[in-house]
């Protein structure tokens, strides 16, 4: 049961991840792969606040974390927004494995040993149930709230501004403080989930955070259907449920652990062949 | 009177080649001013200086009698000026409807914290932009193509909504680039009859164009450049008249 709670509550976590990442990449056309560094940002802020100050109440935590992504994300955006394409994706890849070095490297964050001991909030029998009724329905506000926002007329800007951004912004509109509102939400629900899954797990090591991450990340919505309000939470569920399907199957270790790599290959290959714009994207 | 666009000593190069060379325009309100010259002349840079997409080397630009240089392009465009592209730079993935309610100067749903509160004065400002939007494409002829997708639509109704997209900006200069390259028939007619009713609602329009017909049907004014440089400033029959356009197209 325990165990089913877990996988749910990742689903969860993984939702909101895909879905704001979908926001960034699917709908603003920004390609940036550092979408698992400001879930780190968000988790080390929440796990460190809990660790070292007591006195701030949990929900202040991750409100903290989410605040701190969504400053690390303009920090960024202000810089690296300004070329596109090729160049933001090199600009944001250097960004993450800048950071992860740092995460790994300084004490306080606990090295490469992760940072261990962060409390639970919540105690008892009811802990599970609890973690997953908050971390499902912060997962339904994100992906109710990024279909708000690409719906009607913000979302209207948003792909006049990725169809052509010339027209767009002599058309009197600023396209650059759109990406960087873009981004800066994306990466700040990122941070969001983030503090869940700190206060969830209790426990953080900086290698969840690299660029395999990235890749995950970027496969759930690639599968789901990239710039599509439901595709990501299709994409998580997926590739969170498979890889678990497959532990039920009693594999021994060794045929196991590769099953799983060319599982996710064949589905990638598949669906770049035969459905490029995923599940719940239109034929294209 | 002040005319609603004026230039003075406008200078712009690219490396070794002057696009703009001490250029001194001005356009009054209700005036519709053609832009001729052979290919490489510096009219659609000249546009591109005016709009804000390239900033002068030199030289100043008043719209309405405030300097406007230094002002990035999209403040320019919601101080009221307004343009078309030569290649219509159409938003490709959107309806036509879509492209237009891009189009006015000011629009409130374009902020997340307006989406977050207020979404019925949202509603309010969503239903007059698109009555607006109805009410241009009508003048064209085009309301049955509000929900198709830009790119199904045959190359002169583009252009046409190129155009309607701009006029969702009611600002007070209007440019327009090559309007009437590839365009014939019923939209060739349309075009000729929005913009001139564009200027006798008060908008100053400046034209750039090859098709001396539509230049002299439509335009009191007409300037002639060649290198970066404006070579002739006056009357259109003046300019038909002169040696310059029979040298230009007829190469005598």
């Amino acid at each position: 049961m325990d165990y089913l709670v877990t996988i749910a509550v990742l689903i969860a976590i993984y939702t909101i991840l895909a879905s704001s990442y979908n926001l960034v990449i699917g709908y603003g056309g920004l390609s940036t792969v550092a979408h698992p560094i400001f879930f780190a940002i968000g988790a080390y802020t929440t796990g460190l606040l809990a660790v070292h100050v007591p006195f701030i109440p949990p929900v202040g935590n991750v409100v903290l974390g989410m605040a701190a992504a969504v400053v690390a994300s303009v920090l960024l955006a202000g810089s690296a927004l300004r070329v596109s394409g090729d160049y933001l994706l090199i600009a944001s890849l250097g960004f993450q494995l800048g950071l992860l070095q740092l995460l790994k490297n300084l004490e306080f964050t606990g090295g490469p040993g992760g940072l261990s001991a962060i409390p639970s909030t919540i105690v008892g029998p009811m802990r599970g149930p609890l973690f997953l009724a908050i971390c499902g329905a912060a997962a339904l506000a994100c992906v109710f709230a990024v279909r708000t926002i690409v719906n009607g007329p913000y979302g209207r800007a948003i792909s006049a501004m990725r169809d052509e951004e010339l027209a767009f912004t002599a058309l009197g509109r600023n396209a650059m403080s759109m990406k960087i509102a873009i981004f800066a939400i994306g990466c700040g629900m990122a941070g969001g989930a983030g503090g869940l899954y700190a206060y969830y797990f209790q426990y953080l090591s900086p290698d969840q955070f690299d660029v395999l991450a990235s890749a995950a990340i970027l496969t759930m919505v690639v599968l789901g259907g990239m710039g599509t309000a439901f595709g990501p939470v299709v994409g998580a569920i997926l590739l969170l449920a498979i890889p678990q399907a497959i532990t039920f199957l009693q594999l021994p270790p060794a045929i196991m652990a590769p099953t799983q790599g060319i599982i996710f290959t064949v589905l990638v290959l598949l669906f770049l062949y035969l459905r490029p714009s995923g599940i719940l994207g239109g034929k294209a | 009177m002040n005319p609603v666009l004026r230039t003075e000593g406008l200078r712009k190069a690219f490396g070794g080649i002057v696009v703009s060379d001490n250029v001194n325009l001005s356009i009054a309100s209700g005036e519709i001013l053609g832009l001729i010259g052979p290919n490489g002349a510096g009219k659609t840079s000249l546009f591109n200086l005016i709009s804000g997409v390239l900033r002068p080397d030199g030289g100043s630009i008043f719209l309405n009698g405030e300097r406007i240089d230094s002002t990035p392009l999209y403040k320019r465009a919601r101080m009221g000026i307004a343009r078309t592209w030569q290649n219509m730079l159409l938003f490709r993935t959107m309806t036509v409807l879509d492209n237009l309610l891009v189009g006015p100067r000011d629009y409130p749903g374009e902020s997340v914290m307006r989406l977050a509160f207020g979404r019925g004065a949202l509603r309010a400002a969503e239903a007059a932009m698109r009555n607006r939007a109805m009410g241009i494409l009508g003048r064209m002829g085009l309301e049955q193509t509000a929900n198709s997708l830009v790119v199904d639509l045959p190359f002169g109704q583009q252009k046409l909504i190129g155009l309607a997209r701009t006029l969702m900006n009611d600002g007070p200069l209007l440019l327009l680039d090559e309007p009437m390259a590839g365009v014939e028939g019923a939209a060739y007619e349309t075009m000729q009859r929005v913009v001139r009713q564009e200027a006798e609602s008060g908008r100053a329009v400046c034209v750039v164009e090859h098709n001396v017909s539509f230049i002299r049907d439509l335009c009191s004014r007409a300037v002639f450049m060649a290198n970066g440089k404006i070579l002739q400033d006056g009357s259109v029959e003046e300019l038909i008249a002169s040696d310059i356009l029979t040298e230009l197209y007829f190469g005598v």
